[in-house]
């Protein structure tokens, strides 16, 4: 009796302290960008999380292909879908991608109630969201830039030798800095709309609603207003603020009409992206945990 | 006293149980999220405002406002919404089980829900519909279109109610249907039409307000039948669908 009292462990249910190395704050936000960059394309989930983006992407790459097969062998241009337009003409099909993908991102966590064990982690609340988001504007921007390299081989071997591969080339690059461009800023506005529900279904409803209706609203000051009004009217819809930004940086096809208020597009889509982000933050500080 | 409180009562076949009714509106509108379903109609009102103030041309309000946002987006996207929730968010909620075990036939639960959200979407999106009708032109076009809008807010609810109980990711399929079949194909290929409920609901308006400002994309005839039939189909499989519906936890 003696024996067993004095040993002074009354249980010892083999709980052991962590003795390895702490990878600290800055692996954390990795893994958190790793395994968030997964969560978008469904991968170390069921088949069924996998079936959206990887239709989405799928449906991409297969137009890509017929425009670059179209390109080669009748030597026609489609002007949609050059490098540059490819994003906008196809933007509707990133906006489902994004209502399906998003609410992934934020919605789940937040149904599901596991903020507090990431931030009990070393790892800041802000960091949380732009890990995040890094990872979301990643994987759109890879959805986008698969296709577009797709087009640029099409292009860049289908003869005319060594400057139509550079000719094919230089217009490669402008069409990848629109994509990750578009990437940017779809992503931005999708991932604040979803962190705003903690119900995936209506956080997707809810990505989609933002989206279509902007658009009617500049279709509507198109059709009321005066020259100037209307040169500025697409600024009140998000893929408006992006294909204003397009024809102003790169040319692209002649609609939006957007006169010379170029830079404002371009600073639209800046403010929008930060507001967004700023947002999402400030969101993020407050939301119960 | 005892016999009769433990025999459960005897009763002919009901299409409609207002306790349910009641359960699934109170679930609809009781929450904060049914706040989503105000700015769509506040947009499409005061966008009508603003064109007819500037006195645009009606042809081209009617064609981006009416039917470009109204038919469109705000008719579809409110339908979805609400026609997935009535019985999506219920098994979401795990509180489907109070309801299904109930001595009541499948039938009379899923017509009674699918009836309360086609209710709910026809007035939500016809009362935006006859005002934005009367601001821009006259009252029979917003007659027109807000009697188009509710028969279409039946078809649609019947589909989508059907979706949510036979996919598990009904939204995303419905928005995808709306998007890439009626937005994109609708426009693209013009034999799609006759499976494209806002064209159905465009030739309704145009027909009963006679405005010619509304074109009718097909014949009425082919559009009541097909309308009919596609409310009617999704329903049936619908309740068949209910009656062997199994509870799963939510995967992935």
């Amino acid at each position: 009796m003696a024996d067993v009292a004095n040993t002074g462990t009354i249980h010892d249910i083999g709980y052991q302290r962590y003795t390895g190395q702490r990878l600290g704050r800055g692996h954390a936000v990795r893994s958190l960008y790793v395994y968030s960059f997964r969560t978008v394309f469904g991968m170390g989930r069921s088949a069924k999380a996998k079936i959206f983006p990887f239709s989405v992407a799928g449906i991409l790459l297969v137009i890509a292909v017929v425009a670059a097969a179209v390109k080669a062998q009748f030597k026609v241009e489609i002007p949609q879908l050059s490098y540059v337009d490819f994003p906008g003409t196809l933007s509707f099909l990133l906006v489902l991608l994004l209502a399906a993908v998003a609410p992934e991102l934020a919605s789940r966590d937040l149904r599901n109630k596991v903020l507090p064990l990431y931030f009990s982690r070393p790892i800041g609340r802000d960091d949380y969201v732009l890990a995040k988001l890094a990872a979301l504007v990643t994987a759109v921007s890879l959805i986008l830039a698969v296709p577009l390299f797709v087009m640029f081989l099409g292009g860049a071997f289908s003869g005319s030798g060594l400057s139509g591969a550079w000719g094919q080339f230089t217009d490669f690059l402008p069409g990848l800095l629109n994509a990750v461009i578009y990437a940017i800023v779809l992503s931005a506005v999708a991932l604040l709309i979803a962190s705003l529900s903690s119900r995936r279904t209506i956080a997707a409803g809810a990505v989609v609603a933002v989206f279509l209706v902007t658009t009617p609203i500049s279709g509507v000051l198109q059709v009321v207003g005066t020259e100037t009004m209307r040169q500025l009217a697409s600024l009140f819809s998000i893929t408006g603020i992006l294909s204003g930004l397009r024809n102003w940086l790169f040319g692209g096809s002649a609609e939006p009409a957007i006169g010379s208020f170029g830079p404002l597009y371009a600073g639209a889509a800046v403010v929008l992206v930060a507001l967004c982000t700023a947002l999402l933050v400030y969101r993020y500080r407050k939301v119960a945990s | 006293m005892t016999s009769s409180s433990t025999v459960a009562p005897a009763r002919g076949a009901r299409l409609f149980n207002p306790t349910i009714a009641s359960i699934t509106l109170r679930g609809l509108l009781g929450r904060k999220r049914s706040l989503l379903l105000i700015p769509l109609p506040l947009i499409l009102v005061g966008l009508s405002a603003l064109v007819a103030s500037r006195h645009a041309s009606p042809e081209h309000s009617v064609s981006v406002v009416l039917v470009g946002l109204g038919i469109a987006v705000v008719l579809p996207l409110t339908a979805l919404i609400i026609g997935t929730s009535v019985i999506g968010s219920e098994v979401d909620d795990g509180t489907i089980v109070h309801i299904l075990t109930k001595p009541l036939p499948r039938r009379e639960i899923l017509l009674t829900k699918y009836l309360v959200a086609a209710v709910v979407s026809a007035v939500v999106v016809a009362v935006p519909m006859l005002l934005s009708g009367l601001i821009i032109d006259s009252l029979s076009l917003g007659v027109g279109l807000a009697v188009g809008s509710a028969i279409g807010a039946f078809v649609y609810s019947a589909l989508f109610v059907m979706a949510s109980l036979l996919i598990r990711r009904a939204v995303l399929v419905g928005l995808a249907y709306i998007l890439l079949w009626e937005g994109l194909l609708g426009n693209l290929l013009d034999g799609t039409k006759v499976l494209s409920v806002q064209k159905y609901v465009t030739e309704f308006a145009a027909e009963i307000s006679g405005s010619p400002l509304l074109h009718g994309p097909m014949s009425l005839v082919v559009a009541i039948v097909m309308a009919a039939v596609l409310t009617v189909g999704t329903l049936v499989v619908a309740v068949d669908r209910l009656r062997s519906f199994s509870v799963a936890g939510e995967t992935s």
